[in-house]
């Protein structure tokens, strides 16, 4: 993977657009809050003053000009941080979505590389760290404005202290910047190493019960304490090298209130000495000054490390244009709960044959996968693929899917060609049982319809035609049960019948299932196959399966080897003429 | 609710190992801050000088001084955050490996409602803020604190009037900020316990996009996606305007604050009690304790971050463990023998929706047989496993492994003795050698290469182009299923168990994959006890004695050849409608 620079001001660019208005008002109610800060600057210049130069100012007015610009700040701030929140989680939130839309959009199979970890860590870590440097986009405005207006005014006293305040300031923007490179770099770092924790912790309780089970809990931790010395040390360097910047920034106060007693003492023989008034006046600026080069430096940083997040999620993306990651949509956030679409059935749909021809996938950089794929299945056909390990037979599932995109062939539904097999093998046309399945922590309920409407009688009957109408029974919640996270308080067997249910309720027109039934008794197993071929006749079905009850009741068998099909035929033909069908068989016959 | 018992708990266990390095960072922060005291007074120095008329010649040397001072305090500063990331990290770091030890000790009851994905957020999301906590807050709360207090203690002496005024003002201040902060954590409790379920909830789909996306999920999980949103968002609205009354409060310091100058520093200035100098000098201390209110106000951010944090920690900390470990009876070498009496066995949860998984269970195998345990799935096969292997602990009976009863035995033993396979192979995403011997650097690597030749995955193995450090992926992908259950094979036979459970080992598996697993479980029951959980009747021809399983009872146990003889059990029954997968 190419590690180009990630168009970061386009892709901030990209989220202000998504909440225009937010943005705006964010713009301005934030300067405001950062140019605020002159007002009690004049005012305790004439405090001075009017003590030392007997201006006559009253003290009492003075004191309720303070409080009314401390409530006026206060209620201004309030509602910037208000619509601040709104614009961040908006902003925020459409990356994350756009990230997991776009997952959703690849093919299935091939989304999501890497650990779960550290895919995890591009939805928390990296979005956060882009938000927030969106929002101090705003804060960049604000502290430029409130420099203008403090040099406009300081100048108005003395242009060469002035000069003598701002210099320093100039010299440590350049330093930050000169020092960004390095901060990226570190940052970079101590985000891998964040990474690798994240993942560590993630495949450790993922396997918990494989350690536990080993006595390797020990073991483990010592692991997670080398990774986290590792963390430690990018950590204190990225820290130290910011903290050295922003310490820097904060003594620019004092070295600059230097500079102001050196120019002063220097201009005592002259006549135009500067007042105590507007001595604190100076002083009192250069703390926002400070604050102000503090800002862009941070921000340039900030910058620098937003490009690395938004670089480390346009990865995710795998190949769609970055902008892909500020595609505007509707988060749904307000408003009524937009109900879930399913695409209906249409009766031209109907499959009455289905024709496979020359399909190719190997899998990148690797000899391994399919080639040269024929398969025909009229409607109502059973059809068996049997083979080895690795012989091809889950791939071929795959593509034929398009859960993995396919290097050459095509795949005709009633004659028709498929182009998008993705988009097109789906329900009503096409369901779905891979050979480890997944379950989601919900209801059973609510993992059987996958945002469907069907009826508990449907549910019911989609369950008992999986055989898992015995498990339901037993369940206390019966449908409410809750799975756990993925489906684990159920047993292996139960998830994949589960599994099978819920390809059972779209009643598609192909029913695709990868070795159903290898977690199930031989009662169970018999009570399934003749449940699903029996009773819902007429359906059509490619079924990858290496046992008898499955074999001997396909109208055709497929035997892959290494990716091709070796022999096709009933199981009797087969008996007869394939010897690596019979192969296989000596070796589960033992 | 601020846990501070708590703060200080952690706190004192996880400094006291790094006293040299606090020693260090106490003594950097003590001087920035004498040296930050001692800056106005020079400037008060150089406004009464200035006044009373002095020379360019000895202002220049305050000035001077007064840079000094600024660039050593600075040096003292960066010096003291060093340290205090550096002791931050550690410290968190080793609470860190804790927690995670802790919890990877918690029963399977807990592990099965907590996603990976949120225990990541807990340990090290949470922690994570910890470490704020342990270097900022120690660092720059407390030191602030100080440099306050010295700055009270100074304008005391400066004048009565003024010490009570400013005292006044900063204990109000601060009895505000306590305020705000118990009414913000609570706030930032919920938004993170909502993020963590979001974050479980995006690690769930990315393990299973293809179930998704080939039964027409995906809109749906979008939508599920923007429900979590809908409700994090107005707890994301409460937790800012936590922050913002926090940051409100550091807006009221600094106005009340220049309100006290105004009014003292006007009354003492007309009174001839103070000189301007000195004005300027209350006004420059009364500023000075604005901004380590602010960095005080900022870490409350991080504060409240940790305290929500602490709370879940201790929570985490505080739950102890179903199963309890308190044995010393050590397993003897060799074969096992295994015992169950009256052993009855739920997963009912705290809820109690306890429907028995196994019900007044007897069983006894003596050692060196092989048992193969059949029944549907569901029948409670897999629980005599997890019971054996005291992933769980019966309701009532006992289990026995030559005549020591479970609990009797440290579990580090037990699981070092008993060895278990199930089909799902969890793996990590590191090298080989790490997956076999679960990071344990101690095994050395001819005794690996020795047991992966045993099983017949040499010639895998030397396909690939870095040996043991070739790196596999968590999702076994690159990997054939009976690839990763060699693999688990491996990891049992590095080990000496005196039992052998295989739950569904062999299932997954194509024809001829399977017979090399045969063949490699023929030698890992070698002088050994079995125990079988079949779903397929093949399995089961090397085992000796039969069990069979229904709703948690046995209904048939014996001698196989026996059972198999008599044409009325059900293992002939069984053998008679199932055997006809095996060809004769």
């Amino acid at each position: 993977m190419s590690d180009r620079a990630a168009p970061t001001g386009r892709l901030m660019l990209g989220a202000m657009r998504f909440a225009p208005w937010r943005y705006l008002a964010n713009i301005i109610l934030w300067t405001t809050i950062w140019v605020l800060p002159v007002i009690p600057a004049l005012i305790v210049q004439r405090f001075f003053d009017s003590l030392e130069l007997e201006t006559g100012a009253n003290v009492a007015t003075l004191i309720a000009a303070i409080v009314a610009y401390g409530i006026g700040r206060i209620v201004i701030m309030v509602t910037g941080m208000h619509n601040d929140i709104l614009f961040e989680f908006r902003s925020g939130s459409l990356l994350r979505r756009n990230m997991l839309e776009r997952i959703y959009e690849m093919p299935a199979a091939q989304a999501v590389q890497g650990s779960p970890g550290e895919m995890i860590s591009r939805f928390r870590e990296d979005v956060d760290h882009v938000q927030e440097t969106i929002s101090w986009t705003v804060d960049m405005a604000g502290a430029i404005t409130f420099g203008a207006v403090a040099v406009w005014i300081l100048t108005g006293i003395d242009g060469g202290l002035t000069l003598a305040v701002f210099v320093p300031l100039l010299v440590m923007v350049v330093i930050a910047e000169r020092l960004g490179g390095r901060i990226k770099r570190y940052r970079r770092e101590a985000q891998e190493a964040t990474g690798r924790i994240t993942e560590a912790v993630g495949e450790m309780f993922g396997a918990v019960q494989s350690i536990k089970v080993a006595g390797a809990e020990r073991s483990m931790v010592a692991n997670l304490r080398r990774l986290n010395d590792g963390r430690r040390r990018a950590m204190v360097r990225d820290k130290v090298l910011t903290a050295g910047l922003e310490s820097v920034f904060w003594n620019m106060i004092s070295i600059g209130t230097g500079l102001i007693l050196l120019v002063g003492a220097a201009s005592l023989a002259a006549d135009n000495r500067l007042t105590v008034g507007e001595f604190a006046l100076f002083v009192y600026f250069l703390g926002f000054v400070a604050d102000t080069g503090y800002f862009v430096g941070i921000f340039i940083a900030r910058f620098k490390q937003a490009t690395v997040s938004y670089a480390r999620m346009i990865k995710l993306l795998r190949g769609a244009p970055p902008t892909r990651l500020v595609h505007k949509v509707d988060l749904g956030l307000t408003g009524p709960e937009a109900p879930v679409l399913i695409s209906p059935r249409a009766a031209s749909d109907q499959l009455e044959r289905l024709e496979v021809r020359s399909l190719t996938y190997r899998y990148p950089g690797t000899d391994n996968g399919i080639a040269d794929i024929d398969l025909d299945l009229p409607r109502g056909n059973f059809t068996v693929i049997t083979g080895r390990i690795g012989a091809g037979k889950t791939t071929l599932l795959r593509a034929l899917l398009g859960l993995v995109v396919a290097e050459s062939g095509e795949i005709r539904w009633n004659g028709r060609l498929i182009e998008d097999p993705a988009a097109w093998m789906v329900p009503p046309h096409a369901a779905y049982t891979p050979q480890v399945p997944s379950l989601f922590s919900m209801s059973l309920r609510e993992n059987l319809q996958l945002g469907r409407a069907d009826n508990d009688e449907e549910i019911m009957a989609a369950i008992r035609a999986a055989a898992l109408d015995r498990d339901l029974a037993e369940m206390p919640d019966g449908l409410d049960t809750l799975v756990g996270p993925r489906g684990m308080r159920l047993s292996g067997g139960q998830v994949q019948r589960t599994a099978a249910a819920r390809m059972l309720l779209r009643r598609p027109e192909l029913l695709v299932f990868d070795d159903l039934s290898s977690a199930l008794d031989v009662e169970t197993e018999q009570i399934l196959w003749s449940r699903l071929l029996d009773e819902q006749a007429g359906a059509t079905a490619l079924v990858v399966s290496h046992r008898r009850p499955a074999l001997q009741r396909a109208d055709q068998v497929i035997v892959m080897e290494h990716g091709r099909i070796a022999a096709r035929g009933t199981f009797a033909e087969l008996r007869v003429g394939s010897d690596e069908f019979n192969a296989l068989w000596v070796g589960q016959g033992g | 609710m601020i846990p501070v018992r708590s703060y200080i708990r952690i706190l004192r266990q996880y400094l006291r190992p790094l006293r040299g390095r606090v020693a260090l960072l106490t003594t950097m922060a003590l001087v920035g801050i004498g040296l930050q005291l001692a800056a106005p007074q020079l400037i008060r120095a150089f406004l009464d000088g200035a006044a009373a008329g002095w020379e360019t010649s000895r202002l220049v040397p305050l000035a001077i001084w007064f840079i000094a001072i600024a660039v050593l305090q600075q040096a003292a500063k960066v010096t003291a955050t060093y340290l205090s990331v550096d002791v931050g990290w550690s410290a968190a770091n080793d609470l860190r490996a804790d927690l995670a030890e802790h919890v990877l000790h918690l029963d399977m009851g807990f592990h099965k409602t907590h996603t990976p994905g949120t225990l990541i957020e807990r340990i090290d999301g949470d922690v994570t803020s910890l470490s704020n906590f342990f270097s900022s807050f120690t660092i720059q709360v407390i030191g602030n604190l100080i440099l306050i207090l010295g700055i009270l203690v100074l304008l005391w002496l400066e004048n009565l009037l003024v010490g009570v005024g400013v005292t006044v003002f900063v204990g109000l201040i601060l009895a505000g900020m306590v305020k705000v902060q118990a009414i913000a954590v609570p706030r930032w409790k919920a938004v993170r316990a909502r993020s963590a379920e979001l974050m479980g909830f995006i690690g769930e789909q990315l393990g299973g996009t293809e179930d998704i996306k080939a039964n027409g999920g995906d809109r749906f999980m979008i939508a599920r996606f923007t429900r979590i949103l809908r409700q994090w968002l107005p707890e994301q609205v409460r937790g800012r305007h936590g922050f913002s009354m926090l940051w409100a409060m550091g807006i009221a310091t600094y106005i009340s604050g220049v309100a006290v100058v105004f009014w003292l520093g006007s009354m003492l200035f007309n009174d001839g009690v103070m000189t301007l100098g000195s004005v300027y000098l209350v006004f420059h201390y009364v500023q000075m304790t604005h901004d380590p209110m602010e960095e005080i106000r900022a870490q409350m951010e991080d504060f409240q971050k940790a305290g929500a944090g602490i709370a879940r920690v201790e929570e985490l900390l505080q739950r102890r463990s179903r199963i309890v470990d308190a044995g010393s009876t050590l397993l003897p070498a060799g074969p096992l023998e295994v015992t169950f009496e009256n052993v009855t066995f739920s997963y009912g949860d705290e809820a109690g929706d306890g429907r028995p998984v196994l019900e007044d269970l007897d069983l006894h195998l003596p050692a060196g047989r092989v048992l193969g345990v059949l029944g549907r799935s569901g029948s409670g096969k897999s629980t005599l496993a997890r019971l054996l292997t005291r992933l769980y602990d019966p309701q009532s009976g006992t289990i026995k492994l030559d005549g020591v009863a479970l609990p009797a035995v440290p579990i580090e033993s037990l699981r070092h003795r008993v060895a278990m396979v199930t089909q799902d192979v969890q793996l990590f995403g590191a090298g080989i050698r790490d997956n076999l011997t679960f990071f344990d650097h101690s095994v050395d690597d001819q005794r690996l290469l020795d047991v992966i030749g045993e099983l017949g995955l040499t010639p895998w193995l030397e396909t690939l182009d870095r040996g043991l450090d070739s790196r596999l992926e968590a999702s076994g992908s690159g990997l054939s299923a009976g690839q990763a259950q060699l693999l688990a094979f491996t990891r049992v036979f590095l080990r000496n168990p005196g039992l052998v459970i295989l739950d569904e080992a062999s299932s997954r598996l194509d024809p001829a994959t399977e017979e090399m697993i045969e063949r490699a479980v023929g030698r890992l029951l070698e002088g050994r006890t079995g125990i079988i959980i079949a779903h397929r009747l093949a399995t089961i021809e090397r085992a000796d004695d039969i069990l069979i399983l229904e709703d948690g009872r046995i209904v048939e146990a014996g001698d196989r050849k026996q059972l198999a003889d008599d044409p009325g059990s059900r293992l002939s029954h069984l053998l008679a409608t199932g055997m006809e997968e095996v060809l004769a």
